[in-house]
Order: structure tokens, then sequence, then C-alpha cells
């Protein structure tokens, strides 16, 4: 298995585009800026909705506040294209990374519990039937939200100190 | 002044910092300054958002209470802040890059608490939007930006 990985990012980093985000002086730094505001918006954008399931700003309708949904999807697309770039450009510093792999688990299950929320509950969020208080097992979720998050930042700042990144 | 940041550097915290290899020195202080970078930035990009014109329905009044989450963000990056200053006092406090973040976060912070005068001046029952809160919350979006930008900046000096 470890072969296979290893095998996959010398071809990976063998490759033009690779080499293209390595040689370029400006591209990584920009990235790297990039994904930190991506971060910013997410995180910003759906612990305030998180908050909010929870039971804090009650004056606001949970159908309102799910209407800056895009903007943390936007800030997640943000942050997802410039992670790609970083794992394009140097894959060897991810591939036998345990950093990198525990920021991957805990970024499918945000996504999991985001998109699990949208299939249950985004109906009745847009009927405005959650608006005054929503059932307990949405406050679930937005634990696990809130937590998995925060997750992710923890082990994606750990890729340098884990293993063999940067 | 170099005296000093030397001194600061070489302290036994200053050490400790850089040259422990325990999680808890350096890899947990730069974590809480990317978690406090995200609740600020991202608190405030939330109320600035709203300000210029992004889910309208979301009433303007209960949003002040994003003031106190993003002040907590500010502390625990003011804290982090400091502590990661010390371990590397020489080369922060020597470049200008480290001195225009400074000054971005003084302007930061001044139009965060100029943006709450103007809009929650009046009080809960008074909540206004005026061009000057736009304006406030479309420079605020940007200096917090220009923050992470001479931020990550740092880490190539």
């Amino acid at each position: 298995m470890n072969e296979t990985l290893d095998l996959f990012a010398a071809w990976l980093r063998g490759t033009s585009i690779s080499e293209v985000i390595r040689v370029s002086t400006w591209l990584w730094p920009v990235c790297e800026i990039l994904h930190f505001f991506g971060l910013s918006l997410l995180i910003g954008v759906a612990g305030f909705f998180d908050l909010r399931l929870l039971g804090f700003m009650r004056r606001v309708p949970i159908s309102a506040a799910w209407t800056l949904m895009p903007w943390a999807k936007a800030g997640f697309a943000l942050a997802a294209l410039t992670g790609v770039t970083f794992f394009v450009g140097a894959p060897e510093q991810y591939i036998n990374n345990p950093a990198f792999y525990l920021k991957v688990l805990f970024l499918i299950v945000a996504n999991l519990n985001a998109v699990y929320f949208e299939a249950i509950y985004r109906r009745q969020v847009e009927a405005k039937a959650l608006d005054a208080a929503g059932p307990s097992a949405v406050k679930v979720i937005a634990v696990v939200s809130i937590v998995s998050w925060l997750f992710v930042i923890y082990w994606g700042r750990m890729l340098p100190f884990i293993g063999n990144a940067f | 002044m170099m005296e000093l940041l030397a001194s600061l550097e070489n302290s036994g915290f200053g050490i400790w910092l850089r040259e422990s290899p325990s999680m808890w020195a350096y890899p947990a202080v730069l974590t809480l300054h990317t978690l406090g970078l995200g609740v600020l930035v991202g608190g405030n990009a939330v109320l600035d958002l709203r300000l210029l014109g992004w889910g309208r329905a979301i009433p303007l009044a209960p949003l002040e209470k994003l003031f106190p989450v993003m002040w907590i963000g500010f502390w625990v990056n003011a804290i982090s802040g400091v502590v990661l200053f010390v371990g590397d006092a020489t080369t922060k406090g020597t470049t200008w890059v480290f001195m225009t973040k400074l000054a971005i976060i003084v302007v930061g912070v001044v139009l965060l608490r100029a943006l709450r005068r103007t809009v929650y001046g009046r009080g809960q029952d008074a909540v206004v939007e005026t061009p000057t809160s736009r304006v406030l919350a479309a420079a605020s979006l940007a200096l917090w930006f220009l923050a992470i930008v001479t931020g990550r900046y740092m880490a190539y000096v």
C-alpha cells in the first residue's frame, strides 16, 4: 500500500502542473493566503449557523441565517481548491504524513454531516418550519460541525510538525 | 532595541518555544493563532456580508452578539501572537512586514469599534444601516484580509 502511494506521489510530482506549482515563487504563498481566507469564511458563516442552531442569537430566524450558507460553501471551495494545489505541488509532503490523513478524515466527517443536514432539514429550514426552535437532533449536528471543523484546522496546522511536511 | 529583542528571543521561554519538540510548544500556539484568526475574521465576515447586502432577512440587532465572539478571537490572537513574537523577536521585530501587519491590525480594530458605534451606538431598538456602515463593512473585510496577507508573508521573511 505504502509503495503504491509512493509511486503515485512520485508520478504526480513528475507532472508538469506539479512543477509549475513548485517553480513559481508567488503561487504557493498566494494559495496560502486564499486557503486561510477561505477557512475564515467557512468557520465564520458555518459557525454562525451552528451557533444559531444551538440557540444563540434566537432573534435570527434559522431560515435567514441559512441564506448566508453559500458563502460558507464558497469559503470551502476556495480552501479545497488551494489545498489540492498544495497536494499536487508537493505530494510527498502529504502522502506519508499521518496529520494529512487525520485532516482528511475530519474533512469527510464535516462534509458528510453538512450533506446529511441539507438532505434531512433543508426543506424545513427553507419553509421556515425550524425558525422558532429546531428539534434537538439539529443541535447534535451543529456540535459535530463545530468540533469536526476545529479538528480539520488542528490537523492542518499539525502538517508541518508531524510526519515529514515542509 | 536589538538587545532587547535578542534577550527576548534567547530567554528560557523563547528557547523552549522554538526548540521544544513538545506539541504544547510552538505547534499549539500556532494552532491557537489559526483558530483565533478564523473566529475573528469569520465572525467579522458574517457581519460585513450582512451590512453589504447579503442575507437581508437576518435582523441586524441580534448580530451585535458577534462582537464578543470577535473579541475572543482577537485576544486569543493577541496573546498567542505575543508568544510567537518572543520566540522569533530579532527577525519579526526588525521587518517591515511585521510592522505593516501590526498597523493593519490597529486600523482593523479602530474600524471594528467605529462599525459597532455606527450601527449599534443608538441602542438595540435603534439599529441603523447607513452608507457609512457599508463603507466601514467593506473596509473592515479588506483590512482583516490584509492582516492574513501580511501574516502569511511573515513566513517568507
